[in-house]
């Protein structure tokens, strides 16, 4: 598995996709950062309005960052559909597997070094993130002693470890996806529009749908959980999801014909 | 898998040792089925190790499908087989010693040549050296560095061709090699081949340019609709074509009394189509061209032509595939191409391909 994985890595090097990539998971969580910060009020005007106070706490530092949770979810998915589907879209999933005739083998290689390459992005994202949360608490005034004490760091790690996994969450679902269907863009459009709208849709439609649809279950893990969805519960829902369908997806691609 | 797949699977394996050393790959009742269409249908192969092997048959005839059951890519719906001594059914026990061009030459368009076969060198356990060794040996060295997309289609196939030299092969299998090239790229196509072969590999290359084929392959196996046509030497199925003695009289007329005269000896002749009917193809091999002569000139008949003409790959195949699969296609061919003046010979046409 260890060749399939730096094999992997090798595509993964790729000028273009590595800004591109990290470039737009940067983007996302800087742009999120940036507007929680900035829309941060004073005196709460409604339930569930962030306020100075609240940020100036120790988990300020991390609210932006989780707040992109979803946005970043949606690039992941992406960007993993992508590099699954394309194997079969542009023929080379035949190359690779006279190479490594193990298909589980070579999924699995592949599945880690897209994962450790998501990872990555969201690291240098928090990274560049936590240097605009700065910038922005000291335009408008944010107390920022408690983000760099113990408490504040805890919070940040939490934060970027609940991102971390829900990145996975989304890229795992877009691997699924761009495997069984075969087609990055099929995949990529059919993951967007069930994971975006259509979940949004029935969340707002059927109440406590959010302890079900996968998207939603994703993103609370990204906020470290919601009213809707704790923490705990989301994650075991998601992996129980996860485990089944990866199960699902091995041994399609295992007993299924390349043609392609 | 079944007690009588395992049980085929132990015979060919038994078979495929003992055949090791005599043919790299075999195969017995090898079929694939895509729902309702049979695509290969009982095919038994055997290449003979250290041949070069030329793997014929129409657009959909099942090439492509065949290979890929060979390379473990599409699983056979019945038959067994063994590559390299290995049953067919595990294929990580062969692919090692196996290199592949199928289907043209895919990569990923934004790597360079020398990234895309790093890729395929990692997952296979190979040097990095061998990369560089591999692309110096089919000339795109200097050109290692450049994006695969700047790539010419000649040059995107010696890529493949380096993909497939990698795990330094004792069988090498190569699916149109030649598609959409120039004739100076199919010459070196053809002489990296030969290379290939005296270095003892065993080369199994599919192909629709027929006389790249005779050119190149001791072996062949000609397919149509998954079935096997044909299987042997090159020279076996050319000399089991009776040779023709091509003539050429000064005007028609002559041609006509030629053509009683050569009757008249019990042999088989024609007029084709070719100088207004003053040619004649009669049914001999050198060896009657003096007693032609004569009987020519005893009548007052003078020759302005006489050769003897062989048979090619190209009408020995659509003697095969239309004697098989389509009555007629075979004449047809023929007349399209100039050869038969369908008008004053269909019969005789008939008798020449059912043969003497």
């Amino acid at each position: 598995m260890l060749r399939a994985f730096e094999s992997e890595w090798i595509k993964m090097r790729r000028r273009r996709l590595w800004f591109g990539s990290y470039g737009a998971i940067t983007g996302v969580v800087l742009l999120t950062t940036i507007v929680t910060i900035a829309g941060a009020i004073h005196r709460p005007d409604r339930q569930g309005d962030l306020t100075i106070a609240q940020l100036a706490h120790a988990s300020g530092l991390s609210q932006g960052i989780a707040q992109s949770g979803v946005l970043l979810g949606a690039v992941s998915f992406s960007i993993a559909a992508a590099q699954f589907g394309g194997e079969f879209a542009h023929g080379t999933l035949r190359n690779l597997l006279v190479r490594q005739p193990r298909r589980t083998v070579m999924m699995g290689g592949k599945c880690l070094a897209v994962l450790t390459f998501l990872i990555g992005a969201v690291v240098v994202a928090t990274i560049v993130s936590i240097c605009a949360a700065f910038a922005m608490a000291h335009l408008r005034g944010v107390p920022t002693g408690a983000w760099t004490s113990g408490d504040g760091m805890a919070q940040l790690g939490i934060a970027l470890g609940d991102l971390a996994i829900s990145t996975c969450g989304f890229a795992i679902v877009g691997m699924i996806l761009g495997v069984l269907l075969r087609s990055s863009v099929i995949a990529i459009a059919a993951g967007l529009a069930l994971l975006l709208p259509i979940e949004t849709i029935l969340t707002d439609a059927i109440p406590g749908t959010v302890r079900w649809l996968p998207g939603q279950l994703l993103e609370a893990i990204a906020q470290g959980g919601s009213s809707g969805a704790p923490f705990g519960a989301a994650l075991i829902t998601v992996s129980a999801y996860l485990a089944g369908l990866v199960a699902i997806t091995m041994l399609v691609f295992v007993r299924r014909d390349v043609t392609a | 898998m079944s007690a009588a797949t395992l049980a085929a699977e132990q015979v060919a394996l038994t078979i495929g040792q003992q055949a090791d050393k005599t043919y790299a790959v075999v195969t017995r009742g090898l079929t694939k089925r895509f729902g309702k269409r049979l695509a290969v249908d009982g095919l038994d192969l055997a290449i003979p190790a250290g041949s070069i092997s030329g793997f014929v048959g129409q657009n959909g005839a099942g090439k492509t499908t065949t290979i890929r059951m060979l390379l473990g890519l599409i699983r056979p719906t019945a038959g067994s087989g063994t590559v390299l001594g290995q049953a067919l059914g595990h294929a990580r026990a062969y692919l090692a010693r196996v290199g592949a061009l199928i289907e043209g030459p895919t990569f990923y368009p934004t790597l360079s040549g020398r990234e895309n076969l790093v890729v395929l060198a990692r997952l296979g356990g190979v040097e990095n050296r061998k990369v560089d060794e591999v692309l110096e040996r089919v000339g795109l060295g200097p050109r290692g560095l450049d994006p695969f997309r700047t790539y010419s289609l000649g040059m995107r196939q010696r890529l493949g061709i380096a993909a497939a030299l990698l795990p330094d092969p004792e069988l090498l299998v190569l699916d149109e090699p030649t598609n959409g090239l120039d004739p100076h790229g199919i010459a070196e196509i053809r002489a990296m081949l030969r290379s290939f072969a005296d270095e003892g590999m065993t080369v199994f290359v599919s192909s629709h340019l027929l006389a790249e084929i005779q050119q190149v392959c001791e072996h062949l196996v000609v397919i149509d609709a998954g079935r096997l046509l044909f299987q042997g030497g090159v020279e076996e199925l050319l000399a089991a074509r009776a040779p023709e003695l091509v003539v050429r009289t000064e005007c028609g007329e002559d041609a006509r009394r030629l053509l009683l005269l050569v009757r008249g000896t019990g042999r088989t002749v024609q007029i084709v189509g070719e100088r207004a009917g003053t040619t004649l193809e009669i049914a001999a091999d050198c060896s009657w061209a003096g007693d032609l002569n004569r009987l020519a000139m005893s009548e007052g008949i003078t020759l302005v032509h006489l050769s003897e003409r062989r048979s090619t790959l190209e009408e020995a195949f659509f003697e095969i595939t239309g004697g098989c699969a389509k009555e007629g296609a075979s004449r047809e061919a023929r007349v399209r191409k100039g050869l038969v003046d369908p008008a004053l010979c269909a019969k005789d046409e008939v008798e020449q391909v059912a043969g003497p």
